[in-house]
């Protein structure tokens, strides 16, 4: 049919038409439109639940893309943080540390030279510290180090911009002491294992107790009096034997310091005054 | 055939209430049912052409809560007019298509508008023709031009050819 294609033509814009007068005339859709409506609002819905179920799991995908760089930045900057908080916490301790020196420092009536521990020998053999003063700052063999909480050792040995302080635990380490509540005398000796006894108190003295606090006596010229050395732990009363002897409890943490004083100026003062002793030190 | 037929023009009506918003480009969104019209009636005539844009018209008019019967009216007539390029051009080429789907889109925003001014429809010529009727049809032209080349695909897998 030739003209078949204007028929239908001509049929749907007068369908359309009729739609149209119907639907101003009422100004609702009618009935025609009511009954498209019926069919197509069910599927409107389905579709629409289908699109934004499609559109949840695209933007779920989405997300989950997001979340995942975002955690690895997150990560990354997790570790920075928890470095540059350890540098913090390094640096406040480190802080801490010099401001307890200083305090110290200023404390003492005699002049003293700072150093920092820059090696250690810590073997069963010699047990020793090396800091970054040396002949050229004026430190001399047998100059007492010391740290805040007590006597650190001495020097043995003296280099050009370096000196070895040989610790107070050290094998052939020995310093005269005594108690400080009594004032026995004493010498306080290194061990190999690391501990520090004290030797050769005389049995006719005060006697010691556990718990007692040791500091140097100044005798023997080399430790000015009044340093604190550490505390009774062990008596060991050997009965018939001439002196007491005791098991000591350094008062420094030998394998933490990092920072000295060097006692550079003579005193015969008690310098224990000086020294704020923490509670079980 | 009537089926898929009826079948493609149901979603294409449905999508554009439920997909097309989501397609959006700056407030514009394409006519998913015009440009399935005017491909339609490229392709497969006039007659084809009217009916599927009448019917996707009516959807739109039922599912949009307007005047029932303007956009079955002009897509109809968009149907139509596609049906006959296809006779006079070669359609199966995509710079026909989508510069004919771009020209369609106008006249049937010029026509619709012309119709709705019959039954008082307030907005001005200018400002539906720049943010409404434009925009929609270079819109148009982009998913015509974009659904082109996806059935060219379809059809040359089918042909073993690119372009018929």
């Amino acid at each position: 049919m030739r003209y078949r294609k204007y028929v239908v033509l001509v049929s749907v814009l007068l369908v359309s038409l009729l739609l149209l007068s119907l639907g101003t005339r009422g100004g609702e859709i009618g009935r025609p439109g009511e009954l498209v409506a019926f069919v197509i609002t069910p599927l409107q819905a389905a579709l629409s639940k289908i699109q934004s179920t499609a559109f949840g799991v695209w933007s779920t995908y989405l997300d989950w893309k997001n979340v995942r760089r975002e955690n690895q930045a997150l990560r990354t900057e997790l570790e920075q943080l928890r470095i540059q908080s350890l540098q913090v916490e390094d640096t406040q301790r480190e802080n801490l540390r010099l401001r307890r020196l200083l305090a110290l420092r200023e404390r003492l009536p005699l002049s003293t030279l700072s150093g920092e521990v820059i090696a250690k020998e810590w073997g069963g053999w010699v047990r020793s510290v090396t800091v970054n003063r040396g002949r050229s700052d004026g430190v001399a063999r047998l100059t007492p180090a010391i740290v805040p909480e007590g006597l650190l050792g001495r020097v043995v040995e003296v280099r050009a911009r370096a000196a070895v302080i040989q610790l107070l635990n050290d094998p052939s380490s020995a310093a005269a002491v005594m108690v400080q509540r009594t004032r026995t005398a004493g010498v306080a000796e290194g061990e190999p294992g690391g501990a520090v006894r004290l030797k050769f108190m005389a049995r006719d003295g005060g006697g010691v107790q556990v718990g007692d606090l040791i500091v140097t006596s100044g005798l023997g010229g080399v430790f000015p009096k009044g340093l604190p050395v550490g505390r009774v732990i062990a008596v060991e009363d050997k009965g018939s034997a001439l002196f007491h002897y005791a098991r000591l409890h350094p008062v420094v943490d030998f394998a933490r310091v990092e920072e000295v004083l060097l006692l550079m100026g003579q005193t015969g003062a008690d310098l224990l005054p000086h020294f704020s002793l923490e509670p079980g030190t | 055939m009537r089926v898929s037929l009826a079948l493609m023009l149901l979603g294409g009506g449905l999508a554009q209430t439920s997909v097309a918003p989501a397609l959006s480009v700056g407030g514009v969104a394409p006519d998913i049912p015009l440009v399935l019209t005017v491909l339609l009636g490229l392709r497969r005539g006039p007659e084809v052409g009217c009916v599927s844009g009448f019917a996707v018209g009516l959807l739109q008019d039922v599912a949009g809560g307007g005047f029932v019967g303007a956009q079955a009216l002009t897509k109809a007539l968009v149907g139509f007019a596609a049906g006959l390029m296809g006779e006079w051009l070669w359609v199966s080429n995509p710079l026909v298509q989508v510069p004919g789907l771009v020209l369609l889109t106008l006249a049937e925003g010029l026509g619709r508008y012309w119709l709705l001014q019959l039954l008082h429809f307030p907005a001005a010529f200018g400002d539906v023709m720049l943010y409404v009727v434009l925009p929609q049809a270079l819109y148009n032209g982009f998913l015509g031009a974009a659904g082109a080349f996806g059935l060219s695909v379809i059809e040359a897998r089918r042909s073993g050819s690119l372009w018929r």
